[in-house]
């Protein structure tokens, strides 16, 4: 058995929890009987892989599979989750209409970024330490990416390093970095990376003092303990408790990452016009609107109601790419109608991943392609360029 | 699957750590604080309201549970991003002192009844976490104890409506209160009354600290708290147990602070759980946001630590959302960045 294989086999999971505490109830004297713990109205029988009919179906059985400090982690979101929750309500504020006479085997998604082509504007959003949810990890989310030659945007926090990433295929690939604030680190990361092929570079900026208060959570349910960093260690140096490792984040550091990058460069974490002229300013090539997936500040704008604002703000200067909701192919088509020129899945790939490895991971790239091909048909539009803003009627609150 | 005995301790002993938040109901009816989290554990201000119902009989527990998200959430951020945020600094000045951060330990009666060192606790762990603390004239410990329990600024808080205001207001002073609270438009036992401005103002006359009035729910509130002398207004609803009011304090404050216009310093209580609602409040006009029901969960469940912990919570989350939001420091927080939901 592999290393990975060990420590992922040796992740302590919900189940193992509960038979945990079954076994010392058995065992103890106190108690006289054992109760079933779950009434058996609650069981559910898990779903087959033929049997998935959207993305959705996917996310119990990654629940099921991997320890609940994982799924914690990649399900929750910042604070009180407002965010979270309304980038998934912003798909409802935002009504596909007209036309229909295509037919779906007719339509073709296939565009291009920075002078690649690419079958379809679905692409994986940088998500982190992917072996905790498959023993095969980004390894396995790359091999199914490759297959459906989908653009992966590799995370700075993967489980593998990007060069060995790189080597387990051959499809597009491109590099997320969280950007330290002494520079070389950053220029030997992103030449390797170069190296290694990443046709751009995206630098994370959201996350200056995110804390996701579900990784505290799970110390109760046998997760993996994380350190209590609140009261007991004060990151130097603010008196308030608030880890500052990212608190030096400015503008200026794209001019600094700018000489760095042979290749484009995209900022993802995007959320206003005001920050995308900003981007303009600083040499960004590429934008990412992006909360983190309901991860950066809570209370803040679901993707989906902002996008315009920094699509108007750019113009046609640089390309704008959106993340943080998307499930369905229909989600994928509304952002394209409000001038998105691409889409990334966060979650929706984990949970492919976590539930059935590189199949699943592949699955639900196909399930959402063919969802938005679907769509596309069922609006009348035969080509991305198609597309346009009268497809969608918006009611943003 | 074999899990041998050492295993199962742990995972028992985690076992048991989670099932307090549920609140399983105890048949001894007293307190059962071995089912309590370890404090440390504990993540979020609403997390010791959970707590606090462990161990305060239901009929307590009512007193002090509960709050309204309706406005919170009809409020969205416009975030300047990338914006510098090593110097966060939280600290604001209100009356000539500087607050370490602009949130305050509201006015809460018989705090004794919550735990055996009321007040005092209270008074413990707020000083604790740098914030100041409102005492109210119905409490379980004389006003002098308090004001020596803490070491940071305590405040007083009476009713207009009493009739032994004056002599609170007075004895408070004497034991060093920094400012004295008058609470208008209830009476003491929690009753709705109209307000009388001339006990008001009369009380703003008999005393030497700076008199803030709480209770203030309108621009006409306001215009005549002013008039009779207030040096500092509350928008108060007092948590909501008052009146007909269909709007939370923080959906009145954007109109009393421009009727205000910077002329005293305003504060605003009602329902304020989150860094994120403070914010929202002092982007709104507030110089600083009184919480009162969330210390109360942590001295009911924890005493003075549990205090101290909530607030210390309260403070990080809204450091943190200050730095995420491009506002790192209090005087840049403006109202630019609320956004209202259009319905
Ligand atoms: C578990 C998890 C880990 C993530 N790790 C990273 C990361 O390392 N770098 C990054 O730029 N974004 C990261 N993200 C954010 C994603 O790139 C993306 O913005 C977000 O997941 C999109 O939202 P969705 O999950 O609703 O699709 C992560 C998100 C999740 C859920």
């Amino acid at each position: 058995m592999g290393k990975a294989e060990h420590a992922w086999r040796r992740g302590f999971s919900r189940r193992q929890a509960i038979a945990g505490l079954g076994s010392f109830l058995a065992a103890s004297p106190l108690l006289h009987a054992q109760r079933d713990p779950w009434p058996l109205g609650s069981h559910r029988r898990f779903m087959g892989f033929d049997e998935i009919r959207d993305v959705f179906d996917f996310e119990p059985l990654f629940r099921a599979n991997v320890p609940l400090s994982t799924y914690d982690y990649s399900a929750h979101g910042t604070e009180s989750e407002f965010t979270l929750y309304r980038n998934r309500d912003a798909f409802d504020w935002v009504q596909l209409v007209g036309g229909g006479g295509v037919a779906p085997a007719a339509v073709d998604t296939s565009t291009e970024l920075f002078g690649h082509a690419m079958p379809s504007p679905i692409m994986l959003a940088p998500t982190s330490r992917q072996r905790d949810l498959h023993p095969d990890g980004e390894l396995g989310m790359y091999r199914a990416a490759t297959t459906t030659a989908t653009t992966m945007i590799v995370s700075n926090a993967s489980s593998f390093p990007y060069t060995r990433i790189a080597e387990e295929a051959d499809g597009p690939l491109w590099y997320q970095r969280y950007a330290t604030r002494e520079l070389d680190p950053n220029r030997e990361a992103l030449d390797a990376g170069q190296e290694a092929g990443a046709q751009t570079i995206v630098v994370t900026i959201d996350q200056q003092a995110t804390l996701y208060e579900r990784d505290l959570h799970v110390r109760h349910l046998g997760g993996r303990p994380r350190e209590v960093t609140r009261r007991t260690r004060p990151n130097p140096p603010n008196p308030y408790r608030v880890g500052a490792g990212r608190l030096w984040y400015e503008w200026k550091l794209f001019d600094d990452l700018k000489p760095m990058c042979q290749v484009p460069m995209l900022a993802k974490g995007i959320l206003t016009g005001e920050g995308a002229k900003k981007c303009l300013e600083h040499g960004v090539d590429g934008i990412i609107v992006s909360n983190h997936g309901g991860r950066s500040l809570d209370y803040g704008p679901s993707t989906l109601e902002v996008l315009e604002e920094v699509v108007d703000a750019v113009g046609d200067q640089i390309p704008v790419i959106i993340d943080s909701g998307f499930r369905r192919g229909t989600d994928v088509l509304k952002a394209l109608a409000l001038g998105a020129d691409a889409v990334c899945l966060g979650r929706a790939s984990r949970w492919g991943l976590g539930a059935f490895g590189e199949p699943g991971a592949q699955k639900v790239i196909e399930m959402i392609n063919a969802e938005l091909r679907q769509a596309m048909a069922s609006v009348g539009a035969a080509t991305l360029a198609d597309i346009n803003r009268t497809m969608v009627k918006t009611n943003f609150p | 699957m074999t899990v041998d005995r050492r295993e199962s301790l742990r995972t028992f002993g985690a076992f048991v750590a989670g099932a307090a938040a549920p609140g399983q109901p105890t048949s001894s009816g007293g307190p059962q604080t071995g089912l309590l989290a370890p404090v440390l554990e504990l993540v979020n201000a609403t997390e010791f309201e959970s707590m606090a119902r462990l161990v305060l009989p239901p009929a307590r527990y009512q007193t002090i549970s509960g709050g309204h998200r309706r406005s919170f959430d009809k409020m969205t951020f416009r975030q300047r991003l990338m914006v510098y945020a090593m110097d966060l600094d939280l600290t604001t000045e209100l009356f000539g002192y500087e607050m370490f951060a602009p949130i305050i330990v509201g006015p809460v009666a018989n705090q004794g009844d919550l735990h055996a060192d009321g007040e005092l606790g209270t008074a413990r762990g707020a000083a604790a976490a740098k914030a100041i603390m409102v005492a109210t004239s119905e409490s379980s410990h004389p006003i002098d104890q308090i004001v020596s329990a803490s070491g940071e600024p305590v405040w007083s808080q009476v009713y207009a409506a009493s009739g032994r205001a004056g002599d609170d207001a007075a004895r408070a002073v004497a034991a060093g209160c920094k400012a004295l609270c008058v609470t208008i438009g209830v009476s003491p036992d929690g009753a709705p009354i109209a307000t009388n401005w001339d006990a008001v103002q009369q009380l703003t006359l008999a005393v030497n600290v700076p008199v803030v009035v709480k209770g203030i729910m309108s621009v006409g509130d306001a215009r005549t708290a002013l008039e009779r002398g207030a040096d500092g207004l509350v928008v108060s609803n007092h948590g909501g147990v008052v009146g007909g009011h269909s709007a939370l304090p923080v959906d009145v404050l954007p109109a009393v602070a421009d009727a205000v216009n910077g002329q005293v310093p305003i504060l605003v209580d009602g329902s304020f759980r989150r860094g994120t609602d403070v914010l929202k409040g002092l982007a709104l006009g507030a110089t600083a946001v009184m919480v009162a029901r969330p210390p109360m969960w942590g001295l009911a469940a924890y005493g003075a630590e549990g205090v101290q912990t909530v607030v210390e919570i309260l403070q990080t989350e809204l450091a943190r959302n200050m730095a995420m939001s491009g506002r790192p420091t209090i005087s840049m927080i403006d109202r630019e960045l609320v956004r209202f939901d259009k319905w």
